[in-house]
């Protein structure tokens, strides 16, 4: 797999990109992803046995062992996008960019998904699928910032002024997740509060489930970034090795 | 009853979504995989041709 000669050697931003597999990483993927799916049966073990039924809203409550994590890591994301965006303006080092590019498009499907739970659960609850709430609105701001993020580097290319553009992108949109997590507090809701931490709101086993829930999730988005890293830095290698050839 | 439906369908879309998104994430490593062992195939020829 590795070339053999000097001038094969492909290289943008002075950082050059091996051939080779970076030898921790199958290791880490296989640990994350057995971690991630062992949690996330227990996550849908706990979820549908283990929790209460909620005495108010009935077996729908369910759906916050979902949404909640797939919110949680959307807006992780964007703030792991942000990082490394803010780290590449600094050292230069396209790594951080393939790592950025890898965040974004994670991201921006869990923030899908906290959309679509989040809004099957406004139909059962609120009895409408959308409402121009304060929550809801923040959030789908964040969603087109992460669009907006992935057209963005799709239409410059695996360029460094796109690479540049995408972390300005990032530091603009990423004013948005506190705003996202405090609006409950800041601006009169339909969106439940935070009840994680207030004693008494929320029963043990609802909020352990939920903390296994979270963990489990993040444990996911921890394996999809290192699968979606690999294929960032695969496509870069390939795309800089065809234009040599071309 | 109809509540039951609204949580099948919640955690019906949340995993078929991630599933569908996995299956597109190794499809394009497999791609990948195999432009890349063609393009350093043809790399590969070119250095040949140069040597010769």
């Amino acid at each position: 797999m590795a070339l053999t000669k000097p001038d094969t050697s492909v290289r943008q931003q002075d950082t050059p990109v091996s051939t080779k597999r970076s030898a921790g990483f199958p290791l880490a993927s296989l640990l994350l992803g057995g971690l991630a799916l062992g949690g996330m049966l227990i996550t849908i073990w706990m979820a549908f046995l283990y929790a209460p039924t909620d005495a108010v809203e009935g077996p729908p409550q369910r759906i916050f062992y979902l949404h909640v994590p797939v919110a949680w890591v959307g807006m992780l994301s964007f703030i792991i996008l942000t990082i490394c965006g803010v780290v590449y303006l600094w050292q230069r080092d396209e790594r951080w960019d393939w790592a950025a590019r890898a965040s974004a498009e994670i991201g921006a499907v869990f923030l899908s998904l906290a959309l679509i739970t989040g809004s099957i659960w406004g139909k059962t609850t609120w009895g409408t699928w959308w409402t121009w709430d304060p929550q809801l609105t923040t959030t789908l701001i964040l969603w087109f910032m992460f669009i907006a993020y992935l057209m963005l580097r799709s239409y410059m290319g695996r360029t460094a002024a796109s690479a540049r553009s995408g972390a300005v992108l990032a530091i603009i949109g990423v004013i948005d997740v506190p705003i996202i997590y405090e609006s409950a507090v800041w601006w009169r809701t339909l969106h439940p509060p935070k009840e994680i931490g207030v004693a008494g709101a929320l029963p043990s086993e609802v909020v352990l489930t939920l903390m296994v829930a979270l963990v489990s999730f993040t444990l996911l988005y921890s394996f999809l970034m290192i699968q979606v890293y690999q294929l960032q830095r695969a496509q870069t290698l390939a795309e800089r090795l065809r234009a040599l050839v071309e | 009853m109809q509540g039951v439906n609204y949580l099948i369908a919640a955690y019906a879309v949340a995993w078929v979504g991630l599933f569908i998104y996995l299956a597109f994430i190794v499809m394009r490593i497999r791609g990948v995989r195999t432009e890349l062992a063609a393009v350093q195939e043809l790399v590969r020829e070119q250095q040949e041709k140069t040597q010769n």
